[in-house]
């Protein structure tokens, strides 16, 4: 179980650095699925089923599902591939910003890995992911308008940033 | 712009300025940040001109890495301490970061670069917001957590800060650009004494919020956006052309107007702390933006430029008063010598 869970780990980064080291958005976004496919994984073995189940759903099956349909609205017939020089620098960029994170965190002996996971101090009858989002509509309300209130302002950002068509912010349609 | 949607984008302005300021857990903090990032978006790119929509992109990107960063810092803190509390960030990596990211999001060397294209790219008014309204929130957080932070890291920012703003200004023709390089020179006097006496910081962000509104809504009015306009400025407006002279003087720092209260107190406060060689350098450094603000106050002032001799005087003047300029003028060259009465209010 320790050597699955390193193993979504390990998927976790190579899907970061797909997604860094993309050539053009098209393939960026593979790196994104895995990524958060394999993220979902791992907040599953932190013991966090219901946030893993919702960000499946939601980001996955919603936002990046959307940004697909959107791009292949909008594809260049002859994108940038994977075998070009500038996804070997980026790479190489990626992976050292990775090594002075691991050296600035302190886990200079990273080699010894280990899998740390988060209990509710032991009492496996009170989830947390679950009572935090019952909190959200209860005692949290406030932060509730909050949150959707920014979602409303997100939408009337992007309307008003896409509006006017060639006239518009974005000048190419 | 549709008027339902800006007023959305302004309330919501104020709200995530409001959020920040008066949250203590980290996470409302950061809601507050965010708010504010996707709320000035549109108001950046109002006139859809290319450099508009890079001067947006640039703030949206910098600004984001920022927020993310921020949050690292308090996740990192909320991992080694167990608690969210904004007074509590304890963990020397997460100071690190944070000061960091409140760096980024201040514009503050050598994360400045973003500022002085950003403020460009936008409309005056806006250009005004960014650089008051936007600040008070990474402000803020810094003041909060002002004790446990590196002194040392905070007063590398801050020379280094006074010295682009001063060097950098000296080379501009755009006013917009040259009030951002004072923006950032006068962030680096707020940062230098951060971590000794942080009531001088807050003293010192209200009088500069004042100074450059006043330059700001002046050069609005008189719709001057580079020294060759300022040159000819003058017949539209003579009075407003001589208060703007005191007003660009007191943001240089120089006594008997407002300006020097807080550079003032400042040098009083380091040398207290037994921070001299700091507290000269910084004062010195400062000499450099004297030169841009003598120049600015030279060229609102004159009265016969070097044009050409037939060059047309303006003589169709719309005289519309302008109360809020006129309230912050008064209060941004005359408030010296009431210094015991607001050291005493911060």
């Amino acid at each position: 179980m320790t050597y699955f869970v390193i193993f979504l780990g390990i998927c976790f980064m190579l899907g970061v650095l797909a997604v860094a080291s993309n050539p053009s958005p098209y393939y960026g976004v593979l790196g994104l699925v895995l990524a958060s496919v394999v993220g979902c994984g791992w907040l599953v073995s932190l013991g966090v089923s219901f946030i893993s189940l919702v960000l499946f759903m939601v980001y996955l099956g919603g936002m990046l599902v959307v940004f697909v349909y959107s791009v292949s609205l909008a594809a260049d017939p002859y994108p940038q591939a994977w075998g070009d020089w500038r996804v070997v620098g980026y790479g190489l960029g990626f992976v050292l910003v990775v090594c002075v994170g691991v050296f600035l965190a302190g886990f200079v002996d990273f080699w010894k890995v280990m899998v740390v996971t988060v209990d509710s101090g032991g009492m496996s009858l009170v989830r947390l992911d679950f009572s935090g989002v019952a909190m959200f509509y209860s005692c949290g309300a406030g932060l509730f308008l909050v949150a959707g209130w920014g979602l409303l302002l997100v939408l009337f950002v992007v309307l008003e940033l896409v509006r006017g068509l060639s006239r518009g912010a974005i000048r190419a349609v | 712009m549709n008027p339902h949607a800006k007023l959305v984008f302004t309330m919501s302005l104020v709200m995530g300025t409001s959020i920040t300021i008066s949250s203590n857990h980290w996470i409302l903090a950061w809601t507050g940040l965010e708010i504010n990032t996707l709320a000035i978006i549109p108001l950046i790119s109002k006139s859809h001109h290319p450099r508009a929509i890079e001067a947006t992109i640039k703030y949206f990107l910098t600004q984001s890495a920022a927020s993310a960063l921020i949050l690292f810092s308090s996740l990192t803190n909320a991992w080694f301490t167990g608690q969210w509390d904004i007074t509590q960030l304890n963990h020397p990596t997460s100071c690190l970061v944070l000061t960091t990211a409140i760096a980024i999001k201040l514009g503050l060397v050598p994360f400045h670069f973003w500022f002085p294209e950003v403020l460009q790219g936008s409309s005056m008014i806006t250009a005004l917001l960014l650089s008051t309204l936007m600040k008070l929130p990474p402000i803020t957080l810094l003041l909060i957590t002002s004790q446990s932070l590196d002194p040392s890291m905070l007063t590398f920012l801050a020379i280094s800060s006074a010295l682009i703003g001063g060097w950098m200004g000296l080379n501009q023709t755009q006013t917009r650009k040259i009030l951002a390089f004072s923006s950032i020179s006068h962030l680096g006097w707020m940062i230098v004494v951060i971590t000794y006496n942080p009531n001088l910081t807050f003293l010192t962000f209200t009088l500069y919020v004042v100074m450059t509104t006043t330059v700001f809504l002046s050069l609005n009015q008189i719709k001057v956006l580079k020294l060759s306009t300022m040159l000819i400025s003058w017949t539209k407006t003579p009075t407003l052309n001589a208060s703007m002279m005191l007003t660009l003087l007191s943001l240089a720092g120089l006594p008997p107007l407002t300006g020097f209260m807080p550079k003032w107190l400042i040098i009083q406060e380091l040398t207290k702390q037994e921070m001299t060689p700091t507290a000269t350098i910084i004062t010195l450094l400062s000499l450099l933006g004297l030169f841009f603000y003598l120049r600015l106050a030279y060229h609102s002032t004159i009265t016969l430029p070097p044009n050409s001799s037939n060059h047309m005087k303006l003589w169709r003047i719309n005289k519309t008063p302008n109360t809020p300029t006129a309230i912050l003028s008064a209060l941004s060259t005359s408030l010296l010598p009431l210094s015991p009465l607001i050291i005493t209010m911060f």
